[in-house]
């Protein structure tokens, strides 16, 4: 990597702004402008960095709307809303997504306007941690604060989750490096452990790399759970761990004084689902009869858990709800979003802070293709080429400030740094202009 | 006897929903009746007239006596038969999701495939699906940890995954095969699968019982053997031949019993 | 500037000494006043009950644990949905309601104010935000003291004037209302899977007891002249033979001397029922409320709230962190945790209280028989610890058992409880029945001098227009014998007016308005608040993990406010 001489440049540095990446929310992020443009930024990793520094890059700047030729061309604000909420205003089964990456506020109009028109309300839970939140609901979740971690864990283990790759500083801002109250010496006081069929970079820096096999999750966290009753496991070999290691490693986590398992999608995703985390959660819960052991899910969003607490406070459940009878409704596979659109239900579809188009899988693109889709975004992405209606956002935590939760649900409110471009309007500006157009139209239509 | 006869007309992508119209609610409409209702479809009614050539025939003086026949495709036909108590409805080709969730009595047959959920949190009643069931067959609603506690649930084809999760009373019978999961988070019950199972039935099962009468791929740690029994009595049903006899799961102290046919099962011994 | 006039009802509002006087009560501009003008607007409510509006002093409503609950507990939100109206949005939840859904429900039992119990620092934003989304009531919240690092070291150190300026600064930040201590020092045992039993033992690690802990606050609190008392939810919580260390919680600070004019005691017991077993296990537990009761019988520092189990399924949430894992191992149901770091904790675990059950029919017991038997219904105050012990929805039930020996004896003699309720506790032989005046006192006008809430749970010149009117006729009805009506009339306000405006009318909300954030602020802290905080930023940015400019909860989370500002001492 080449040297880089630091920004000296700058008229200001605002300090304290929340990173709008993924679930760690890192809170100490200095941003350093001139001109009303970031020019540096300090503490942030490379994912937060880049999206910081780049947002230059393919930024969404005007509103625009897909004309007869199927090209995207610029209009004015009342033209783009306007059919925004037509289409929204004249659907059966609409469906609005996203919402991990814009505010609470955001959301509020966005809630209304669900409750208004019986849409389907969800979020990238119902692709990510949305097996979480079912083992959860399942069995429990015996959570904690990251600072626990940092001041009392003397053993770490990551499971399904490649943090190193995917939350950079989640090691040395929180779990392993840092010197906590009761282990003052850091990394040295701590045993880090990697659950993960591959030799990820984290593994690399473990000190126990456990290699399962790939899908053997749930087998595995099941014969340790056998262990600790006391049984003699009756195979060699369990989910390609010889049994002597599981008796080892099972030993090892009753030792510690204060354990803490994080999981991510290679638990989500694999076999069993939301059971690979189910049986997790009993384990932990099991351990915490010999010592203490907590457990947190890494969520990939900085509001992708907001979302759930915003919706479970307004309206008791936390994605994937449908409120077409005019009550909320959760089931999963039947209110989600990718099972909405794989069936071809969905009629009129609106993403907001999210890239359906990158993330979706093929069927349901498929069908995205084929109904009116609304964006609100910051950036071109792959959504756009899907979107028939397309609104420029505002960057939450440099632009506009907004309240968002971290990973274990601890709410901060993001600042704003610079102001947004002329052209572009606030999210929470932009969903509340749906709102009332699409109320003014069935008021007309009554 | 009130007969009534809905034949599809129109396939609607948007699922409709029928949980108003099980034999408690409807066994006193007459054909007026039916074609005045608008059915839920997302967040509209429309006519059911829309979807439907209706026909009834014949007196009810209770749900009993109704028979609601769906003379073709409900592949996009949600809640059929959702919460009945009593009644027959049959199905001449696949439903939708929900096929006689929550229900208490009566019968439900789907001569064709049923969607996820069927049997959910089933209370009473018979239902019999002659294809297959995708998932969570004779399942609990989400967290709630008393499911599917009594009725009969009877499937001729295949079972998908996590079927009869959370499953405390009633029977389940797969004819097929059984994929994933069957039978997770147990505390009571029986499950009969007589074709084959891929992994790990009885997972974090409390108690209740569970026989394979085919060949079971993946077992879990949680399940300690207890021997071979030749002709085991289970739930007053007898069943001939050698069995494997597990207790499980242990990782939950479980006292649940697992039955794998001794023949197609050697690899496990 | 609409007058109102309400007509003729029959009013108990004890803290003016009126019992059941039939009498107008007449409001304006949201207050109460003395009179108005012919052109007032009529509301006749001719020989109608009347009181206050509600108050009630300890209530898990708003917070992240509520939040763990819903999330987790799909199946509870399920059991409680009604659909939208054209005034009210849906609801959800039977024992951990949605936000609208618990607005309207006290809204419809004509309560205006509820106290959130138990707020963690770190997480103060999160009850906010919930407060914005709770409709129709004020809600102060308690920020949580009683296993704070902080905290903690002050008391350990002996250094009440810094601890008091922590205290006045942390209120600040978190935009509380008063001073709450749970299980305190066993919670930061439970960080290390530890709990502490009874009020000498000390934490680990910290080597401080609760005793100190409870000393150092109580004497904090005084200093700083809040309004409210501390707030103490005793170590033990749930055990049996725990009635020693309750009365120790409320005996070793008595010598505290009161900084308050308006409230009269300096320690509030809470959910009382849950610390009053004797015995030592579940097999040989019994009644422990005697010796409790006794206690406040004799001593008039203490206030407390009852706790009554109410026989529901529902779910239990506090930040007695190990509590609720012992919980979960006595019932193996789901149970969540939530450790906060230099904190608190907190956990949940469903319960399903039934009238079969020995041990839950004597918790019901034991609720009760500490009603009827302390003397002084001014030092008590009806509460569920909602949900713990059941949801908030029930308040009209317990009324209606407290106000009937008759149907209490109905319960106990048709076996809708268990033997154990009359056989272990002195419930049987108490035929003391509270009366309205009673009931007005344990639910309005007692909570308004708890709280030291001079504007309201009274219908003073100048309080706010906070008032309920229910479909019950005192001068023609016997509660003792009506139990069923008791209930179903305070669940199903006539009227429930709020700062003056009519937003309940036959159990039906007719209008939503936002709630107020109430909070304390203490005048003349701010050199040692400044102070004490220079202090302690070293150790806050090294330990916590996020800033503290990002930590405090700014004005907009609490719009709109309801601020009692009051002068220290020193």
């Amino acid at each position: 990597m080449a040297y880089e001489e630091p920004v000296t440049d700058y008229d200001k540095i605002v300090e304290n702004c929340t990173c709008a990446f993924c679930g760690s929310n890192c809170d100490d992020v200095d941003i350093l402008v001139k001109d009303n443009h970031v020019v540096g930024v300090r503490h942030a990793c490379r994912l937060g960095a880049s999206k910081i520094m780049e947002d230059e890059d393919q930024r969404l700047t005007v509103p625009m709307v897909r004309d007869e030729n199927g090209e995207l061309v610029e209009v004015d604000w009342d033209t783009a809303l306007d059919k925004a909420a037509e289409l929204i205003a004249g659907s059966v089964r609409p469906v609005f997504y996203g919402w991990s990456e814009t505010s609470i506020e955001a959301m509020k109009p966005g809630l209304e306007l669900t409750e208004l028109v019986g849409a389907v309300i969800d979020n990238q839970a119902t692709i990510c941690h949305g097996p979480t939140v079912q083992a959860v609901q399942n069995v429990g979740y015996p959570l904690m604060t990251l600072g626990e971690v940092k001041n009392r864990a003397d053993m770490v283990v990551y499971t399904g989750s490649n943090p190193m790759n995917a939350h950079p500083r989640h090691l040395s801002r929180y779990t392993t490096i840092p010197k906590g109250w009761f282990r003052k010496r850091g990394r040295f006081d701590r045993t880090l452990v990697t659950w993960d069929p591959k030799y990820s970079d984290t593994a690399k820096l473990s000190d126990i790399w456990v290699p399962f096999e790939e899908n053997g999750d749930y087998a595995f966290c099941n014969a340790i759970r056998a262990v600790l009753k006391g049984k003699k496991l009756k195979q060699d070999v369990i989910s390609g761990i010889p049994k002597e290691d599981i008796y080892e490693l099972t030993e090892k986590m009753k030792k510690a004084q204060f354990g803490a398992l994080f999981f991510g999608l290679g638990l989500t995703h694999t076999l069993s689902k939301q059971r690979n985390i189910d049986i997790a959660i009993q384990l932990v819960q099991d351990l915490n009869k010999y010592t203490k052991w907590v457990l947190l899910p890494m969520r990939g969003h900085f509001n992708v858990n907001g979302f759930n607490i915003f919706m479970s406070y307004e309206m008791g459940f936390p994605y994937g709800v449908d409120f077409s009878r005019g009550y909320p409704r959760y089931m999963i596979g039947e209110t989600t979003t990718i099972d909405l659109l794989n069936r071809e239900e969905c009629d009129v579809f609106m993403v907001i802070a999210a890239d359906p188009g990158a993330h979706f899988p093929g069927g349901a693109l498929a069908h995205l293709a084929n109904i009116p889709v609304i964006q609100i975004d910051i950036h071109w992405g792959p959504s756009t080429e899907l979107a028939d209606v397309v609104l420029p956002g505002t960057f939450i935590g440099v632009e506009t400030a907004g309240t968002s939760y971290r990973m274990d649900s601890v709410p901060i409110f993001m600042k704003k740094a610079i102001d947004p471009p002329e052209t572009c309007r606030e999210d929470e500006w932009i969903v509340n202009e749906l709102l009332q157009r699409v109320k003014k139209l069935r008021e007309a239509s009554k | 006897m009130k007969q009534i006869t809905l034949t599809p007309t129109k396939f609607s992508s948007i699922a409709l929903e029928f949980d108003e119209l099980i034999p408690d609610e409807i066994y006193g409409w007459s054909k007026a009746d039916f074609e005045k209702y608008e059915v839920p479809v997302g967040n509209t009614r429309f006519p059911l007239t829309d979807y439907f050539d209706i026909e009834v025939e014949g007196e009810a003086q209770s749900p009993e006596e109704v028979q609601m026949i769906i003379d073709g495709d409900a592949g996009r036909v949600k809640y059929i038969g959702c919460k009945m108590g009593a009644g027959e409805i049959i199905v001449n080709g696949d439903a939708d999701l929900h096929a006689g969730a929550e229900m208490e009595g009566g019968s439900l047959t789907v001569n064709g495939n049923a969607e996820s959920y069927c049997g959910r949190e089933m209370r009473g009643g018979e239902i019999t699906i002659k294809g297959n069931v995708r998932e969570y067959a004779g399942t609990s609603y989400i967290g709630e940890w008393r499911g599917m506690s009594g009725g009969k649930l009877t499937i001729h084809g295949n079972a998908g995954k996590q079927l009869a999760d959370a499953m405390s009373g009633g029977e389940i019978h797969v004819m097929g095969n059984c994929d994933i999961l069957a039978g997770i988070h147990m505390t009571k019950g029986f499950i009969q699968i007589d074709g084959d199972v891929t992994r790990w039935p009885g997972g974090q099962m409390k108690n209740g019982a569970i026989v394979i009468n085919g060949r079971l791929d993946r077992l879990l740690e949680g399940f300690e053997p207890e021997g071979i029994v030749a002709d085991p009595v289970v739930e007053g049903k007898e069943f001939t031949g050698k069995y494997i006899k597990y207790i499980g799961d242990i990782g939950v102290s479980g006292k649940g019993t697992l039955l794998l046919n001794a023949e197609k099962n050697r690899h496990h011994l | 500037m609409v007058e109102y006039i309400l007509k003729n009802g029959i009013v108990y509002d004890p803290i003016n000494e009126i019992n059941g006087e039939k009498k107008d009560v007449m409001f304006m501009d949201g207050k109460i006043v003395n009179s108005v003008s012919d052109d007032a607007k009529v509301i006749d409510v001719t020989d109608k009950l009347v009181m206050p509006a509600g108050i009630d002093v300890h209530c898990h409503l708003a917070g992240p644990k509520l939040c763990v609950g819903r999330l987790y507990r799909p199946e509870d939100e399920r059991r409680g949905v009604k659909p939208k109206t054209d005034i009210t949005r849906a609801e959800t939840g039977f024992s951990i309601p949605s936000c609208p859904a618990t607005g309207y429900r006290f809204s419809r039992m004509g309560y205006g104010t509820v106290v959130e119990a138990a707020v963690p620092p770190l997480e103060a934003k999160h009850t906010h935000e919930e407060i914005i989304a709770i409709p129709n009531i004020d809600i102060p919240p308690l920020t949580l003291f009683g296993n704070n690092w902080f905290v903690m070291q002050f008391v350990k150190e002996g250094n009440i004037e810094d601890l008091a300026a922590f205290v006045s600064a942390w209120l600040k930040i978190t935009k509380g209302y008063g001073v709450k201590l749970v299980n305190p020092c066993g919670s930061e045992a439970w960080g290390w899977g530890m709990n502490v039993h009874g009020i000498d033992d000390p934490a680990p690690y910290w080597d401080v007891t609760a005793r100190e802990v409870i000393r150092g606050l109580a004497q904090a609190n005084e200093m700083l002249g809040l309004p409210h008392s501390i707030h103490v939810h005793p170590n033990d919580l749930g055990h049996p033979g725990n009635f020693p260390t309750t009365i120790n919680s409320i005996d070793c600070m008595k010598d505290i001397e009161k900084n308050s004019e308006y409230r009269n005691q300096t320690i509030h017991l809470t959910h009382a029922q849950f610390h009053c077993y004797d015995g030592t296990s579940w097999r040989d537990v019994t009644s422990g409320a005697q010796p409790v009761a006794d206690y406040i019988n004799k001593n008039d520092h203490v206030t407390m709230d009852l706790g009554a189990v109410t026989l529901d399924e529902t779910t239990t949430m506090t930040a007695d962190g190990p509590m609720e894992y012992d919980l979960y191992e006595l019932t193996g149901l789901k149970w969540a945790n939530k450790d906060i770091e230099l904190e608190t904790a907190s956990g949940l675990v469903p319960f399903i209280y039934s009238g079969r059950n020995p041990v839950h029919s004597l918790q019901w017991a034991i609720g009760l028989e500490l009603a009827l038997s302390i003397e002084n219904p001014w030092q008590v105050a009806l509460t569920t610890d909602s949900p713990n012990a059941g949801p908030f929805i029930r308040y009209p039930r317990v009324m209606s058992w407290l106000m009937s020996y008759q149907r209490r004896t109905e319960m106990m003699d048709n076996k809708e409880v268990h033997a154990w309720a009359g056989r272990k506790s002195a419930l049987g032989t108490l035929d003391r029945e509270y009366d309205f005046y009673d009931i007005a006192t344990i639910t309005r006008a007692g909570p308004s001098k708890i709280y030291g809430f001079e504007d309201r749970g009274n219908l003073s010149a100048g309080s706010i227009a906070d008032i309920a009117v229910y479909d019950l006729e005192p001068n023609s009805f016997d509660p003792s014998r009506n139990a069923a009506a008791v209930e179903k009339a305070f669940s199903n306000a006539l009227y429930t007016i709020k700062d003056g405006e009519i937003l309940v009318k036959d159990g039906e909300v007719v209008k939503v308005v936002s709630s107020k954030h109430v909070r304390t602020e203490v005048q003349g802290f701010e050199e040692e608040e400044k102070r004490v905080l220079e202090q302690i930023m070293p150790t806050f940015n090294r330990y916590y993990t996020v800033k503290f400019e990002n930590y405090i909860v700014h004005d907009h989370y609490a719009e709109p406010s309801s601020i009692y500002k009051v002068n220290a001492s020193k």
